[in-house]
Order: C-alpha cells, then structure tokens, then sequence
C-alpha cells in the first residue's frame, strides 16, 4: 500500500516482514461525521428553518454577504476534509517481529508499538455507520488498564478479520516465519451457545434495574395522591426517557449474543445495530463472577462476567458489555462456558462442584468449627460439607445469619472457587496462576467470632473475589496453600504464546471435541 | 513482635523504624489539630456574641468529640507502628499492619511490576522512605512506610532481583 512508508516517517528500516498499511480511506469520515453534520448544521439550520417557515431560503438581508459566508462554509468545509485526508494519510500500521505498530498524527507524530504475545483481547467493532459502509475498528488490548492499545478504525471487514487471524497466530506462537498477513488462515471456530432474543428481554425485564423502577413508579405515585399534585409526572418525563434509553442500549448490546470456541481463544459476539466480536485468548480471564438475583432464580439464569486485563475496570455501558462473558444464560450455558474458562477443571466431577458452588447450602447442623476450639482442616472435606466447600463456622452466625451456610471455598488443582450469598447467589473462580497478591483482613467483630476475610487482587474488572467469613485457621491455611499453589501453577506456565506452550498436541483437531464432550453430562 | 491469629505461622516478622511514630505524629497534627481548631470556630463566634444560631453545648460538643477523637488516634499511633511489618519469604513478601483491622498481605516477587521509593519532607529529615509495590492488579496497595533509608534501597534492590528472577507474565 505504501512502500515508502517507513522511510516518510523517518522509522529504521524495520519494515522487512508485514509492510506498512493504511487504514480504509473512508473511515476519517465514518469516524468524524459528526463534525461534517456540524458543519451542514451550522450553516443549513437557517435555511432550513426559513424554508419551513415558508419564506425565502436565503435571508434578504444577507444580500451582500452571501459570497463571504460561501466561502467561509467553504473554506471550513476544506479544512475539514483536508484534515481528514491527511489524518488518513498519516496513519499507519505494520505487524511484525511480534509487534503490532501504530503511526499517528501529523502535527503531534506519535508511534506505539505492542507486544504480539502480550495480547490480552482483540476486538472487532461495527457501529452502524461502519457496517454500512463494510468497515471494522480493531481493538488490540494489552495489560493497561487504561485506553486500547492498538485502535485501527477503520478497516474493511474481511482485512480486519484476517489481520485478527494473523495476529492471534503471531501471538499463539504459530507463525514465526516471515510471512505475509495474507498466508495466516483465519481459525476455525464452532459456535457453543447463543442467547435467544426472547429470554434477553426476559431477562432485562426481570433485571435488578427493574425493580428498582418498579418501585420509583409506586412512590412516586403514592407522593402525587398523597400531595393531589398531578405534576409530578411532568418532572419524570426525562427520567423516563433515561429508563428507556438504558434499557435499549442494553437490549442493543446484548442482543444475539453468540459465545464461539476456537484455537486462538473465545469469540463473543453481539450486538443488534452495532456489533462486536470479542477474542479472549487462552488464559487471559483473570477472575469470573457467576451471579444470580433473586427474581432469576425463578427461570434459573444467571450472568457470567470476568476480568480480563486489557479491559480495565472503567465503568460504562460498552465496557461493562464487553466483560460479559455471558449475559444471561440457563445452567448447561454456565456449564460450558466455565469448560471453555477452565479446560481441565482440576476435580474429578466438575458439575456436581459447578452446581454446588451455584446452588449448594451446607447443612443446618454446622460443619467446620462446631466446637470452636479446632476447626477441621480444609483439606478433610469429609467433615467440613458434604459438597467439599469449607464454609462459616457456626459459631458466625450471627455474623452472617443468612450466608454462613452459604459463603464457602473449595479448591481445585487449577482454580479456587469462591461462592456467597444466599439471595444473590455468586460464585467467584480465580485461575491459580492469575492470583497476583492476598490479603488477610480481620475486625474486631470478625476476631470475636474467630473469622476473617480473605481477599484476592486481580486486574481492574466487575469481579472482585473475597472469601467471607472463613474459620481463622483455615483462612490462614488456604492463605499459605494458595501462595504454594499459584506459584506452582505459574511454573508450570512458561510462555505466553498458548499455542507454541503445547505444540505436541494439535488444538485445531482437538477442539472440536470440547463443547460435545461436554454435551453428555448436561443430558 | 507479637503474632496475631491472622499470620501464617512461624514467620519472623520485621519491624519499621520507631522514627516512623514522629512521621504519623506530624501527620496527625496537620490533619487533626487544624480541624478541630476549624471546628471551634463557631463556639469562638458564639462566645462573642457574632453568631446566634448553634447553641452553645453544641458549639461545644462538636470540637470536644473531634477532639477526643484525635486524642484517641493520637494514642494509637505508637502501636499502629508497632503493627506494621514484613517478612521476606522465599517466593514472596509478607505485609502486615493494622490492630483493629488487621490486614496480613502476600505479594509473590513474580508478580510485582514495579517498585517505588518515595521520600516526604519529614522523612527525609528522619532518614526514612516508603517502599511501594505495585502488581497488575490496582486492589494490591501494599506500602511499607518508615523503613530506614538504607533499608529501603536494599529492600528496592532485592525485590528487583527476586522479582526478575521469578517474573511471570499476568
């Protein structure tokens, strides 16, 4: 596309394998249409509404200044375009030698590069604006909390998918050749789950936010009787608006959501006028949350969300869509994501733990720590819950009248479970390996009762893993043993590229197998 | 040092300087003496007859609860000292601080991104430093305040070894 790109922005001569690229001439005005609409608006608006009111489209008094104006909308409309033209020109993007470079601005130059196999998630977004015209921004997230790392707006459709494929191969440790982005085949991919319309609707009728309005509406129908003030409701009109409005941009982003497995991670995508595909490679979720609200106890949906690094913990509607890993889902949906999540469970009978870590409540007589003296060790499950998860001691109680039973931990060779609430159930997984620091905390409540929380940082995300209310010896204990372990798993794994860490075994002929092997147990 | 019910056993814990007290003290002062000096302001108005609307207990009760509040931290600052401490393990770095609330963190050297040394104007005038590690999680605020300087640059130049030696990637 540009062969003297690398010598224009005075780069070494890197660009040996993976030319320099530019994005698709179109999409300085995809992206910056509104500035264009600006400026019609500005200069349209008067003649619009003259037109309307049924006068001439030109002001009578404008006579002398017409030409001034002309060439002032004119000149702005130059500019603007211009600067699009150039900001096209300027920008600029090469993957090679495991790095994805990036080259903007023409005024304030700037260059970023990132590292291949330090990729996190790479997204494929489609405003609709962009879909119409084909085109597709690629987002390349590394481990920053902050901004993407690597934005490309805008490409055409099929080069944004290839350049995905040829970076998740760089990445995966595939290709190390030479080659040119166009040799990489894009993975195959076998879809595992979608949402159906029917229950996203469902869903966000029966959603927390819900009751809420719910019960805004009845009090603010009670104060307009009460006060015999009609105009109350003039004032909620906006509030009204809002609703709506969230309630759409949720129905937008989650609609048609279709969860994929493939050799360079998970795909996840969605979106109803703009959409958006999602690549999580392997091992890059941090920290996954299962929750259930109350009213979806009902139906049995629950919600997954993760943590994944480049995503950071930004509120917002769009980030908080794209660490959803699933938005609502029944449970041989939970089941086979958390397969996906977590390949090899660590434990011999994964659904009986999956369930009892949804659903499971210890028994009523007590289970670790009845004496309060010496609580049973974590490691005799027998005696702390016939489910294997260790939770409150009795004696807490109090504490906790309605979660002792519930709050508990169970570890796997690969990952520890978290689970809590009994009306909000959660559960909470965090990969060994991705445990980056504890902590221990007590107050003096809890040191009455001989209990302490045990919390677990991850990267910025919705899920927040902390154990309640564990007996104090076996909080210490899984605190030593959860050190051992995530530093055993980080052992075992080396490398960042997934593919090039197993490359005995074949994943593309493998993977297949995974959602049907699955597919027995749930029946 | 005394070992709290939340520590894993056997761990030899490591004190910060007992200079790190006149840190906290200086703290202390700046932040509550000037606002319980701010809050008598309305009993000072009273008094002189300025003001007429906070009776006078009240005028009188707000300053005196700030100030036995202070007082109350005052005392505990010695102790709160005295709670904070490390322990260098094989594989990772113990923190612990806190009476009341006690917190007892593991940071694994593998894990660590960065870390920082920053000195404040008072603890340059003591020769102390505050050791700040820094993971790829934000919910990991593990300082260790009042170490003594040259303390803190060998603690700086280990957990860099270790931490490159045992570097993980996320």
């Amino acid at each position: 596309m540009s062969p003297d790109g690398s010598a224009t922005v005075g780069l070494p001569a890197k660009a040996d394998d993976g030319d320099w690229r530019r994005v698709h001439p179109a999409s300085p005005f995809v992206r910056g249409w509104v500035a264009l609409a600006a400026v019609g608006y500005f200069f349209g608006r008067d003649a619009f509404e003259r037109m309307l009111q049924g006068r001439d489209i030109l002001d009578p008094n404008l006579n002398g200044r017409v030409p001034w104006l002309l060439a002032g909308g004119g000149i702005l409309l130059l500019l603007t375009v211009g600067g699009f033209i150039l900001s096209w020109y300027f920008t600029r993007y090469q993957v090679a030698e495991g790095y994805v470079r990036v080259n903007t601005g023409f005024v304030f130059k700037q260059q970023r590069q990132a590292r291949l196999d330090r990729v996190q998630a790479i997204d494929i977004v489609q405003p609709l604006l962009a879909r119409i015209f084909g085109l597709a921004e690629l987002k390349f997230e590394v481990a920053d909390a902050g901004e993407s790392a690597v934005r490309l707006a805008y490409l055409p459709l099929d080069q944004a998918k290839q350049l995905r494929a040829t970076i998740l191969a760089r990445a995966a440790g595939v290709v190390s050749g030479p080659e040119t982005p166009e040799a990489v085949p894009e993975a195959p991919e076998y879809v595992v789950l979608s949402v159906p319309p029917s229950r996203l609707i469902g869903s966000l009728l029966l959603s927390e936010q819900t009751v809420g309005i719910l019960l805004g509406a009845v009090a603010s129908i009670a104060i307009s009787v009460y006060t015999e003030n009609g105009a109350i409701f003039l004032a909620l009109i906006p509030a009204v608006l809002g609703i709506g409005a969230a309630y759409w941009s949720s129905f937008n982003k989650g609609y048609n959501f279709t969860a994929a497995i493939s050799p360079d991670g998970i795909r996840l995508r969605y979106g109803l006028l703009d959409t958006q595909a999602q690549t999580l490679p392997p091992g890059r979720i941090q920290a996954l949350k299962v929750t259930q609200p109350p009213i979806w106890r009902i139906f049995g949906w629950y919600r997954m969300q993760v943590n994944v690094a480049g995503y950071g913990g930004a509120a917002g509607n769009e980030n908080a869509a794209r660490t959803t890993l699933l938005p609502v889902g029944m449970k041989p949906d939970v089941m086979r994501m958390l397969s996906l999540v977590l390949p090899d469970p660590g434990v011999e009978d994964p659904e009986r733990v999956f369930t009892s870590g949804l659903e499971g409540l210890a028994g009523l007589g007590g289970v670790a720590g009845l004496g309060g003296g010496t609580p049973a060790g974590s490691g005799s499950a027998g005696s702390t819950s016939t489910d294997g998860f260790v939770t409150t001691p009795r004696r807490a109680r109090l504490l906790a009248p309605l979660g002792w039973r519930r709050n508990g931990f169970l570890a796997t060779r690969t990952a520890l479970l978290i689970r809590s609430g009994r009306w909000w159930r959660t559960l909470v997984l965090v990969p060994h390996q991705r445990t980056q620091s504890m902590a221990l905390q007590q107050g003096p409540l809890a040191r009455r009762f001989g209990v302490a929380d045990l919390v677990f940082h991850t990267t910025a995300g919705p899920v927040v893993p902390r154990l309640y209310q564990a007996d104090v010896e076996q909080a210490v204990q899984l605190f030593d043993q959860q050190a051992a372990r995530a530093r055993e798993a980080r052992k075992r794994q080396t490398s960042e590229q997934w593919l090039a860490e197993v490359s005995g075994q074949a994943p593309p002929q493998s993977l297949p197998q995974a959602p049907t092997q699955e597919d027995p147990q749930h029946g | 040092m005394r070992t709290e019910a939340i520590d894993p056993p056997g761990v030899q814990w490591l004190r910060v300087s007992p200079k790190y007290v006149t840190v906290r003290l200086v703290e202390w002062a700046i932040g509550n003496l000037v606002m319980v000096a701010i809050l008598s302001l309305p009993l000072v108005f009273v008094q002189l007859g300025w003001w007429r609307w906070p009776p006078l207990w009240l005028a009188i009760a707000v300053p005196a609860v700030m100030l036995v509040l202070a007082l109350w931290r005052l005392v505990l600052i010695p102790r709160q000292v005295r709670a904070i401490g490390y322990a260098e393990r094989d594989d990772d770095l113990l923190i612990r601080r806190g009476i009341f609330f006690q917190r007892t963190m593991v940071v694994p050297y593998g894990r660590m991104q960065y870390v920082d040394v920053s000195v404040g104007p008072v603890e340059r005038g003591l020769g102390l430093c505050t050791l700040k590690l820094h993971t790829a999680s934000a919910g990991t605020s593990a300082y260790l305040p009042g170490l003594p300087a040259g303390e803190g640059a060998r603690l700086r130049e280990q957990l860099s070894a270790r931490g490159e030696a045992r570097l993980a990637g996320l």
